[in-house]
């Protein structure tokens, strides 16, 4: 009897029959099983989808969103949405665009894009962070500037053709999207740096851990001398950056700049970052979670390119399996 | 002591008074300047249909704005206003009558929001993502529905008299949505229903612990909000003479969000309002039509609203030692 509470005191919590509590089991891993069921099923249906060379493109195309999503994601796990994201990604490819084809050196082609995007985010942090505009306001402020930027430097949206210029001219910049190391592709590889990079600084830095805090409660935060502005606004700046890099991306794996024409990947963004957090045991938004979520993504959306499904199919496929995958998500989340 | 007190009443603060009113005299004026600086805005004909064409906006940002009173988020307005203007377009192509569409917009309209709410209230999916997921299933229905062509319509001069037709000199359009503004803020401001809304939109943890359901408040937004906008959906395809192909109504929706969000410059606290967030639309609406009467691009024209939106909301947050930081997830 004497020793018996603590006994119990140890072993609370603790599930002593060891017994496999299915309810339980499909609660905690509930999405990701059903994530990979469907792929399973998607795979059954039609055999193309599994081939190597078909989930490789995938995973090519989907560099694209998973970079940018891992932008989307900084700033909405400190509580914040950035409308601009596509927006910027979008104007960054533009840019790199119209400076290879006005005879720029190529590391001009990248870097001065990235200026831009980093000029853009921090705008996006001073208003946000410093000057205290709510976050959605702010970016959908910054967003429609940034598109009246992008019609009037291309007078309405004229798309920007670069292969037809001279190899000579395209090359390195082509490389970044198209060139292949043995036989990977160089965008995978450089996907996947991103991905441990962005991952390594989002939950093993002392920034990402007091982006944790902001995200959490922010007035806890800023009494424990956390510089909240500092880091609440640097989240956009970081986001902005990456999304520059996706829309780089972009343009060199395509090989023409059509303005516009990555604003419908915001909506994308939501549903990786969401995905991901869903995917995640404390129910926290994380690095993988995206990159796993926007590779899902791209797998749905090839899926049903490849069964000839026409534009209807893929928003109501994509908004079904969105919905149901949530619904499944939030059931775990309302155990704790 | 009587001294002070007599001070401190004759002592109203300009900036509040400023701010207040100042919005509201600040999108007018603008109008007005512009306005005078090319008469071509005033002609009857544009004055016209620049009302109508706002009509449409302000009623998506009205189902918007209850929406976001009530702590939640829509961003299945557009989807749902091109899949109802669709349905109603097919309906009256194919042939039936006016009251018919009408009601096949309102059921569609209520049927979605009772969707939207149940997926944020039972399922307890964050309002942006749920309907976010909605929006992405009706733009598929309505793609589905069109066959990503237009509909137009020929000779339905009893549908066309809801978007196009007058009532003396005024558009009948503008007299619904005069009605549904008075209704809307008698109903916020004065039935506790109302009231709840925006205790369970304000501070969702204190309105529980006093009590109020946030389930209902939820509920009656979403459903209120989808009926507005099922029906708004009749009412464009009746303006538009017919719906048009593309089916996310991303436009139609960041200008209602842009509309209610410049709607919460109106109030010294940064509130909600419908009337903030109508007269809000009706800028926005005039705003492209006047920058083309003056000559500047239509390129220009979604950077321009842009600045607007974030002075509009700058002034209005400055004094505030916050950041920026959102709950809508």
């Amino acid at each position: 009897m004497k020793h018996n509470w603590a006994e119990n005191l140890r072993t609370a919590g603790q599930d002593n029959n060891r017994k496999f509590h299915f309810a339980g089991f499909i609660r905690e891993n509930g999405v990701i099983l059903g994530m990979v069921l469907v792929l399973i099923v998607f795979g059954l249906i039609n055999h193309k989808f599994f081939a190597v060379k078909n989930l490789v493109n995938v995973l090519n195309q989907s560099s694209l969103l998973i970079i940018m999503s891992i932008g989307m994601m900084f700033a909405m796990s400190v509580r914040a949405v950035d409308l601009s994201i596509a927006q910027i990604a979008d104007i960054s490819g533009l840019l790199a665009a119209l400076l290879l084809l006005n005879k720029a050196p190529v590391w001009a082609v990248f870097l001065v894009p990235l200026l831009f995007c980093a000029a853009a985010g921090l705008i996006n942090c001073l208003l946000v962070s410093y000057l205290g505009v709510p976050s959605i306001i702010a970016t959908l402020g910054s967003m429609l500037i940034i598109r009246s930027i992008e019609l009037t430097m291309t007078n309405g949206a004229e798309a920007q053709i670069l292969f037809t210029l001279p190899k000579k001219v395209t090359k390195a910049f082509f490389f970044f999207g198209t060139g292949s190391i043995g036989p990977i592709p160089f965008l995978i590889i450089f996907t996947a740096i991103v991905v441990s990079a962005t991952h390594f600084i989002r939950h093993k830095t002392v920034l990402g851990r007091e982006m944790d805090a902001i995200g959490i409660q922010v007035r806890v935060a800023f009494l424990s001398g956390i510089n909240v502005k500092l880091v609440f606004g640097s989240a956009f700046i970081i986001g902005s950056i990456l999304s520059g890099i996706s829309g780089i991306a972009m343009v060199s794996r395509t090989g023409s700049a059509v303005p516009r024409s990555v604003e419908s990947y915001l909506m994308e963004c939501f549903v990786s970052v969401y995905l991901g957090m869903i995917l995640s045991k404390k129910n926290r938004m994380n690095v993988i979670g995206t990159a796993a979520g926007a590779i899902f993504v791209g797998l749905i959306g090839n899926w049903i390119t490849l069964m000839g499904l026409g534009a209807p199919y893929k928003y109501i496929i994509n908004g079904v399996i969105i919905l149901i995958a949530l619904s499944i998500g939030a059931m775990k989340k309302s155990d704790c | 002591m009587g001294s002070d007190k007599s001070k401190m009443k004759s002592r109203v603060p300009l900036g509040s008074i400023l701010l207040q009113k100042g919005t509201a005299v600040g999108m007018i004026g603008l109008i007005l300047i512009l306005g005078i600086r090319s008469p071509a805005f005033f002609e009857l004909n544009n004055l016209m249909d620049v009302l109508k064409q706002g009509c449409v906006l302000t009623l998506i940002a009205l189902s918007q704005t209850i929406v976001l009173i009530a702590g939640g988020f829509d961003m299945s307005a557009g989807a749902l206003l091109q899949l109802t203007a669709n349905l109603a377009a097919g309906s009256i192509a194919g042939g039936r009558g006016t009251a018919f569409v009408l009601i096949v917009g309102l059921a569609a309209g209520v049927l979605a929001g009772a969707i939207n709410s149940l997926l944020v209230v039972q399922l307890k999916i964050p309002a942006f993502v749920a309907t976010l997921g909605m929006m992405l299933a009706m733009s598929g229905v309505a793609l589905y529905y069109n066959e990503g062509r237009a509909i137009t319509l020929y000779d339905k001069p009893a549908f066309f008299f809801i978007g196009q037709g007058y009532v003396g000199v005024i558009p009948f359009l503008f007299i619904i949505l005069l009605v549904v503004l008075a209704a809307l803020h008698l109903f916020l401001k004065n039935t506790r229903t109302g009231m709840q809304m925006y205790a369970v939109g304000e501070n969702e943890q204190a309105a529980q612990l006093r009590g109020i359901s946030r389930k209902k408040a939820l509920y009656t937004a979403f459903i209120i909000g989808g009926a507005i906008v099922g029906v708004t959906g009749v009412f464009q395809a009746s303006y538009n003479y017919g719906a048009s192909a593309v089916s996310t109504g991303m436009d139609f929706l960041l200008n209602a969000l842009a509309a209610a969000l410049l709607g919460t410059t109106y109030s010294k606290t940064g509130e909600l309002s419908v009337i903030g967030t109508s007269i809000s639309a009706m800028f926005i609406s005039s705003l492209s039509n006047v920058l083309i009467c003056n000559g500047v691009s239509n390129l220009l024209q979604p950077g321009l609203l842009g600045m607007i939106l974030v002075a509009s909301v700058l002034l209005t947050v400055v004094k505030k030692r916050e950041i920026g930081q959102i709950t809508i997830f």
